[in-house]
């Protein structure tokens, strides 16, 4: 059975969202379609599921669901009997962890509301500290929803209080986090204030990790304002922090050679730009895997090849990237990389590529992802129906689009020309 | 940018006179499993290299040619293997990989033949199974150029009408007898042997002035596939933003392609059949019947008679298009062809990407012979494209090709898990083949090889498929 036909059969009930990544985390292309003339705009939709097969799963999905629901549960009971002794700051701990662990499988808006009821105990504390936690970790959450002045208001406040109880680390986080929404939204002064000010905060002491981040965004911001030769040296930097930590920042330096990958790319040097993701995806490979992160290095090295002209392989990587977001339940993952095999399509005149939008839209919705990703995605559907024909229908994509950012409250011209990939919620 | 490692990039030196160069990576806690490689290199004329783990072996193979890279399998082998095939894939000089693994299970051994891994090999190394991959590397380095026959300039389209094998020529009468008519076509035929050049050459050849218009059915979502074939109003449905004008009215006056047309719910069908015999359509959402004017020519893989049996095909509609049937050959039916086809890929690959491929290897050449494809000329159209991307001079040798066919290469010394399996051995792989065969479907699986679905799933689970 068809996946599309499958999916049909599936009340969207938050309950059934495991069942939902089941569904599409087992669906297979069929053989025969492979080669067909229907085989270059397989999308998951049109890949098959067996009921039998999906059955047979099951259970081994239903332990993870329970092994999570019982960690959740245990959190909160562990939340009530600090509170019954008196240790409020242990209850508040145990509150976030629970939202913590909400966001390690993606569900962000249940990471917040235990954020949200944690900090409202956090609020009654004489000690500081616990609030401080609980405010990075919304504002955290926030932007990775979309959700950047709220997400900015939580880091601001958070600020405030780690300045007034000299908590320098959380002033840091804070700053970090301020700049980040401000770069979300494309006020690249802003962000620019905000990173130099968590760069002074942490310049003093000798926290490599902290200065290696900041140096990172500082780079992505300098590559997005045209700066490349700055942002080179940020580059650089970022990467020499991350060294001196022997391997233990496999993930950041990663997102580091991604970022170079990309510098190289802008500068127009293709084969260094490859080696560099390549190399990205092998600290990827070193550390605990993080597929959302290997889809996100992907989606650069098939953007190289696109822009370069390599359809060929830039079709092959995002197909590597395509499997690999269905088999580790990446869904806003696959909603980038439909949009940029729909865009590739575009770039080779085919006008069948609009399918890949239709099913980047399909996954929007069916999952409830941040707005934000719709916005993307109807972006560049108007920009593909401009060139493969329908005035009319690429007038009211880019019109959806700049709706939802105006809603967002980010500037549609400057979120146009933002590069998706390097958005602050996917740095972890 | 500052490099972990002082040495200079060692793909750069210059390799001794037949040196197998050979990068092995032995995982973070250094060559440990692969100590005694570095006593059996000078012996077997191998110059060998260490890469201490993943970043390192990467930068390494983008600093110079490899033949071999021999790595060692984590705990999560099967995830490792993909990684390393994904890994060396465009590397510099094509190198082979050989996976080292503890205990390689029966399915690690028979994914990466899939893959086209030259070998799995157990640890600890043996110095026999290290020399044989060896010697199968070095017999695959000597390749004599063949120049390419020239090509029919009238070629044209991504899958041209190249070739003049028999079963071809049939096509082409064929071909040339109903494109000066308005005759409905049906063009059968396996995945990838070209339905949609023929119609196009039809429609070219055929006295309609108005556009070819192509509709792949099985690409687009079943919900959209009726608003794309005959257009909508303004608001006819959520996402229906602007009006559209369909694929029937586009191809007014011209060709309508309609391909894989099994692909089709039956509810569309019926709505196509309509649009045939009464020659005009409806845009959803609007009242307003639309007179049409469109020559069809309908294809598909599929087996239209089976379908109907089944229910799934409406018999009227299948007469209404079967008026002339074109059946397409596959390419391994079409003899000299091929090479045909790779000379016009060749040149067509060669301008695109800026080379002049003038030639292909004898063992190249052999490789593409005995491969079966599948896809037929779509998936040869696939490989010339990639070895015209790597390739370096005017000639396309086996390092260029696929690591799937270069698997499948013959004459040289048996991968050292194949000599004679076991019983075991050979349910496995047959087992294995079944389940390619049926896209990894368990219960079609079990029933082509006659066993109980259980039964099969248990001899998955053993086998390590």
């Amino acid at each position: 059975m068809r996946v599309e036909h499958a999916l049909r059969l599936l009340p969207n009930l938050e309950a059934l969202m495991p069942l939902r990544g089941l569904l599409l985390s087992s669906a297979r292309p069929d053989a025969r379609v492979q080669w067909g003339s229907g085989g270059p705009y397989l999308t998951v939709g049109k890949r098959d599921v067996e009921p039998g097969e999906l059955a047979r799963s099951m259970g081994a999905v239903l332990s993870v669901v329970a092994a999570h629901i019982t960690a959740l549960f245990g959190a909160y009971v562990e939340a009530l009997e600090r509170q019954e002794g008196n240790d409020a700051p242990g209850a508040v701990a145990a509150l976030v962890g629970a939202g913590r662990l909400e966001e390690k499988v993606g569900r962000l808006s249940q990471a917040q509301a235990w954020y949200e009821v944690a900090l409202a105990l956090a609020e009654t504390l004489q000690d500081r500290r616990p609030e401080v936690e609980t405010l990075l970790a919304i504002g955290h959450v926030c932007l990775a929803l979309g959700k950047y002045s709220e997400g900015a208001r939580h880091y601001q406040r958070a600020l405030v209080l780690s300045e007034a109880e000299f908590n320098q680390a959380g002033a840091v986080d804070a700053s970090i986090g301020l700049g980040n929404a401000a770069f979300e939204r494309a006020e690249w002064p802003g962000a620019r204030a905000w990173y130099s000010r968590a760069l002074r905060l942490t310049e003093a002491g000798n926290d490599r990790l902290r200065l290696g981040v900041i140096e990172h965004r500082l780079g992505l911001l300098d590559r997005q304002q045209g700066d490349l030769a700055a942002a080179g040296e940020h580059l650089r930097r970022a990467r020499e922090c991350f060294e001196a930590l022997n391997g233990e920042a496999a993930l950041e330096m990663a997102r580091v050679l991604d970022a170079q990958g990309e510098l190289d790319a802008a500068l127009g040097r293709p084969e260094p730009a490859a080696g560099a993701f390549r190399e990205a995806l092998a600290w990827v490979r070193r550390d605990q895997h993080d597929p959302g992160l290997d889809v996100t290095i992907r989606l650069h090295l098939a953007e190289l090849l696109l822009e370069t002209g390599r359809w060929l392989e830039a079709d092959e990587e995002m197909r590597r990237a395509e499997q690999l977001a269905i088999t580790s339940n990446q869904t806003r993952g696959l909603v980038r990389i439909y949009t940029l095999l729909g865009t590739l399509r575009g770039r080779q005149g085919d006008e069948t590529g609009f399918v890949f939008f239709e099913q980047a839209i399909a996954l929007c919705r069916a999952l409830e992802g941040p707005p934000i990703d719709e916005a993307r995605v109807y972006h560049a559907y108007g920009l593909f129906r401009q060139v493969c024909g329908g005035a009319d229908e690429a007038r009211a994509y880019l019109d959806r689009a700049s709706e939802i950012y105006r809603s967002l409250g980010v500037d549609a011209e400057a979120a146009s020309s933002h590069d998706v990939n390097t958005s602050a919620a996917g740095a972890g | 940018m500052t490099r972990p490692t002082q040495q200079p990039p060692a793909g750069l030196a210059r390799p001794a006179a037949d040196a197998v160069r050979v990068l092995a990576v032995g995982g973070e806690a250094g060559p440990g499993p692969l100590q005694s490689l570095r006593q059996w290199a000078a012996d077997l004329g191998v110059e060998l290299e260490w890469a201490a783990d993943l970043p390192r072996a990467t930068r390494l193979l983008a600093g110079g040619r490899w033949d071999l890279v021999l790595a060692v399998l984590g705990e999560r082998s099967d995830e490792d293997l993909t990684w390393w095939v994904d890994a060396l894939r465009g590397a510099p000089g094509g190198p082979r990989l050989i996976a080292l693994a503890d205990r390689p299970s029966m399915g690690l051994a028979l994914r990466a033949e899939k893959l086209g891994v030259l070998d799995v090999l157990a640890l600890p190394l043996q110095r026999e199974a290290l020399a044989n991959a060896v010697a199968r590397v070095r017999s695959a380095t000597t390749e004599v150029a063949l120049p390419l026959p020239a090509v029919d300039a009238d070629a044209q389209g991504h899958y041209a009408l190249v070739g003049q094998s028999p079963a071809m020529l049939e096509v082409y009468k064929l071909m040339a007898r109903v494109a000066h008519s308005t005759a409905t076509v049906l063009v059968l035929g396996e995945s990838g042997t070209g339905k949609e050049v023929v119609a196009r050459t039809i429609h070219q050849h055929g006295p309609a002035a108005g556009p070819f218009v192509a509709v792949n059915c099985a690409a687009i979502p079943e919900n959209l596939l009726e608003s794309e074939l005959f257009g909508h109003e303004k608001g006819a449905f959520t996402g229906a933003v602007a009006r559209k004008i369909g694929r029937f009215e586009q191809a007014g006056g011209g060709t309508l392609f309609l391909d894989e047309i099994a692909d089709m719910s039956l509810a569309l069908q019926a709505k196509i059949l309509r649009a045939v015999q009464e020659r005009e359509i409806e845009r959803v959402g609007g009242g307003e019947s639309i007179p049409v004017t469109v020559r069809l020519i309908a294809a598909t893989n599929r087996d239209l008679q089976d379908a109907i049996a089944q229910g799934r095909f409406r018999e009227d509609l299948y007469y209404r298009l079967a008026v002339v049937t074109i059946q397409l050959p596959r390419l391994i039916d079409r003899g000299d062809d091929l090479i045909q086809l790779v000379a016009h890929f060749a040149r067509q690959f060669g301008e695109r990407y800026g080379k002049r491929i003038e030639a292909v290897s004898d063992r190249a050449l052999e490789l593409l012979r005995n491969h079966q494809w599948v896809g037929n000329v779509r998936e040869l159209r696939n490989v010339i494209e990639r070895a015209a991307i790597v390739a370096s001079d005017g000639t396309l040798r086996s390092e260029h090709l696929t690591d799937e066919l270069r698997a499948e290469e013959p004459g040289v010394p048996e991968r050292s898990t194949s000599a004679l399996p076991t019983l075991a051995q050979a349910e496995a792989r047959h087992i294995a083949r079944v389940l390619q065969h049926t896209g990894g479907q368990i219960g079609s699986a079990a029933d082509i090889l006659g066993i109980h679905r259980n039964t099969l799933t248990r001899k998955m689970k053993e086998y390590g498929l």
